[in-house]
């Protein structure tokens, strides 16, 4: 059986949340974020709650480059944390 | 300005009436009576959860709290003049790369928002047999359950140093130790970092992205020699020295030199003189277990407040978790305090979950310790002890020039990873395939090589897993490497739980290890709680109580598998599911009897 699984699990995704130090490399680095948004704000629109319309469309214009990953400190992912939020926003019929 | 009463002073009743008005407004608000003319009479304000500490491990745990539990009573007492920030970020704000607003660790107004009532006081001593708290000015606050999250605090240089008083020695460890050292950044050439650990290595790095002429001094011979080996310490020394830094080995600091109240320079064990407008200091931190050594019932405790799986200490309804928390290291058996962020927020999770009376929550282990932290162009990844010299344990290390991986491996199991290079694998992912117990035997080159895709690995792993049950249709089994013997350890040293103070090492208590003990049972430890033995009938007669529901052996600490045996099949319940059949009544006997009969015609 060789199914992979190319984004991460939820499991794996709360976890590398809860691993975020909120030093803001990652937004720092990112070229697709085009307005202030804070860490905190999108760690906890990521998994849970509500998303706001800032959230939303930083998330619709990621495009996976992977820039966000390399200055993290910590070694976490934030492309696959940004995938999540995606199919959050899809399930939420948002995804346009 | 806070004021608070105290029965001694000396004022005359207009006075006392007035400030007690001025405490009843403000947003504190604490409730209390004046007995006019004798003292003050305090009537307990009281909480069903109540947190001492606002870091991140004691907010994580009273908004986790507020979701398990939404009619709870919950209140925060700290004596920080701040809300919850994210303390690793500090260094990236020293440096300008964040602002202040950007620190926080929630969203402004999440206390308010989850009906967590915050109060500015200290804590001074804890009565556990009144189930309250004394804060400072003599006030008192009863709580159903307490946890303790009080942090930690730096170690600092020894008091007796010449000069430790100058201006611009800097101890780095909260809020305010920041925001002065960015005020005083901007003015400084050179400075002096003490300390070598990767507080200190990163203090170093920020420094030197500030354009600061850096002195480092290190007492030891390597640098984080708790977590790195020779080769890894040269490594990472050697790039910090390329990135502009001057490190001095074995090197202490015997004196500050200053001219005019503010600091010019330190003078080495070696008699050097380095000249310099700051001196930073990063020496770690020891838990603030002040609460422990003032609590009314003796509070196990040594480098930390001594917690089991729940958080819970031996003190009935107190709980620890954060920097003070010390808990068990799965691996080496001896309880250990983990200043870390992750640490925090899962320790505030669980003692959440325990307080909320949610057991089945908080059953399992923070895993082993894992770091990781960039140096420059370096990154560096711990995860477990890749020290530690375990009984039966294959060192595998790989070397490059900029490259370096050292494996521990029992049997075709991880216990212990140390990674430092241009690039580092998913440290998260290793933690994971260590707590685990995946067997690594596919993937131990890649692993070394440090070419490893987790991703793809545990997803493979996941989807046979699955398969695996599907046809099997028995659970996995997960055999974390866990409560291994050291090399040369003969049988521990016991330790009477119920004996206090404790044994200085922190040892768990004694073990029978076999050759290579992959699982501990939960039969071989006692608990650390003697007021367990008056719980319930469960726990009568038996002289050291299990904290878990059953004493039999359990399979693993991280993933609790269901109450039923692990090798049941997973279709006996349907295969062993007695049948029962409802009985008919006797209007459907004879509507079914119709139907037949009209079936027959038909």
């Amino acid at each position: 059986m060789k199914s992979v699984l190319l984004h991460k699990t939820a499991p794996q995704i709360a976890q590398e949340l809860h691993a975020c130090i909120g030093c803001n490399e990652c937004l720092l680095a990112c070229p697709a974020v085009a307005e202030p948004i804070s860490i905190d704000v999108l760690n906890r629109e990521t998994f849970t709650g509500a998303i706001s319309a800032p959230v939303a469309r930083f998330a619709r214009s990621c495009y996976q480059c992977g820039a966000c990953v390399a200055p993290c400190p910590v070694g976490l992912h934030r492309d696959a944390m940004m995938m999540w939020l995606k199919v959050r926003l899809l399930r939420s019929g948002r995804g346009e | 300005m806070v004021l608070y009463y105290q029965p001694e002073h000396n004022l005359c009743e207009h006075a006392k009436e007035s400030i007690v008005q001025s405490q009843m407004y403000r947003d504190v608000s604490f409730a209390f009576k004046v007995v006019r003319g004798v003292n003050m009479q305090h009537t307990v304000e009281h909480a069903d959860m109540v947190i001492v500490g606002n870091g991140i491990a004691g907010l994580t745990a009273a908004v986790e709290a507020r979701r398990l539990a939404p009619g709870a009573r919950i209140a925060i007492i700290t004596d920080q003049c701040h809300p919850t920030i994210n303390t690793p970020a500090l260094k990236q704000f020293a440096i300008g790369k964040l602002t202040q607003e950007q620190l926080l660790a929630y969203p402004v107004g999440t206390e308010r928002a989850r009906r967590v009532r915050v109060i500015n006081a200290r804590v001074e001593e804890i009565n556990a047999h009144g189930k309250y708290l004394g804060l400072r000015g003599g006030l008192t606050f009863g709580y159903g359950s307490l946890l303790i999250a009080t942090g930690s605090r730096p170690n600092g240089l020894p008091l007796h140093l010449p000069g430790r008083d100058f201006d611009g020695v800097l101890t780095l460890h909260c809020l305010q130790d920041y925001l002065d050292l960015r005020r005083r950044l901007y003015g400084v050439d050179s400075a002096v970092v003490i300390g070598g650990g990767a507080h200190a290595s990163e203090t170093v790095m920020g420094l030197l992205h500030h354009g600061v002429d850096v002195h480092w001094l290190i007492r030891g011979e390597t640098f984080l020699s708790q977590m790195l080996d020779a080769t890894a310490s040269s490594m990472v020394l050697e790039n910090v020295r390329n990135a502009g830094a001057k490190i001095a080995m074995k090197t202490e600091v015997i004196g500050i030199v200053g001219r005019m109240g503010s600091v010019v320079g330190v003078i080495t064990n070696d008699n050097k003189m380095i000249p310099c407008q700051l001196v930073l200091v990063c020496t770690g931190t020891s838990p603030v277990t002040t609460l422990a050594q003032r609590c009314t019932t003796p509070m196990m405790h040594g480098d930390g407040i001594f917690v089991d799986e729940h958080s819970r200490t031996n003190v009935r309804d107190i709980y620890a978790a954060g920097d003070v928390a010390a808990r068990k290291n799965p691996q080496t058996g001896k309880y250990e305090t983990q200043a870390q962020w992750y640490a925090a927020v899962l320790q505030g999770r669980s003692a959440a979950a325990a307080m909320t009376g949610q057991q089945e929550l908080t059953a399992h282990s923070m895993g082993v310790p894992w770091h990781a932290t960039h140096l420059g162009e370096l990154l560096m990844l711990t995860v477990g002890n890749p020290l530690h010299k375990f009984a039966g344990a294959t060192i595998l290390t790989d070397r490059s020039k900029k490259k370096y991986c050292r494996m521990i491996i029992i049997g075709d199991r991880l216990a212990g990873y140390l990674s430092i290079g241009a690039s580092q694998p998913d440290g998260l992912a290793i933690k994971s395939i260590i707590d685990e117990g995946l067997s690594i035997h596919r993937v131990k080159k890649t692993l070394l090589k440090g070419k490893f895709d987790a991703r793809k690995y545990l997803s493979q792993w996941r989807s046979e897993e699955a398969l695996d049950m599907i046809t099997s249709g028995e659970i996995p089994v997960v055999k974390p490497v866990y409560f291994l013997p050291s090399v040369g350890s003969d049988e521990r040293r016991a330790m009477d739980f119920n004996a206090y103070p404790v044994t200085p090492d922190q040892s768990f208590p004694a073990v029978a290890y076999k050759s290579i003990r992959i699982l501990s049972t939960c039969a071989d430890q006692p608990t650390i709680h003697g007021w367990e033995h008056d719980v319930g009938p469960s726990t009568a007669g038996a002289q050291f109580i299990v904290p878990f529901a059953s004493a039999k052996e359990v399979e693993s600490f991280l993933l609790p598998l269901p109450s039923r045996p692990v090798a049941r099949s997973l279709w006996s319940y349907s295969e062993k599911m007695p049948v029962v059949k409802a009985r008919i009544s006797s209007s459907q006997r004879t509507e079914k009897k119709q139907s037949e009969k009209a079936n027959f015609l038909l």
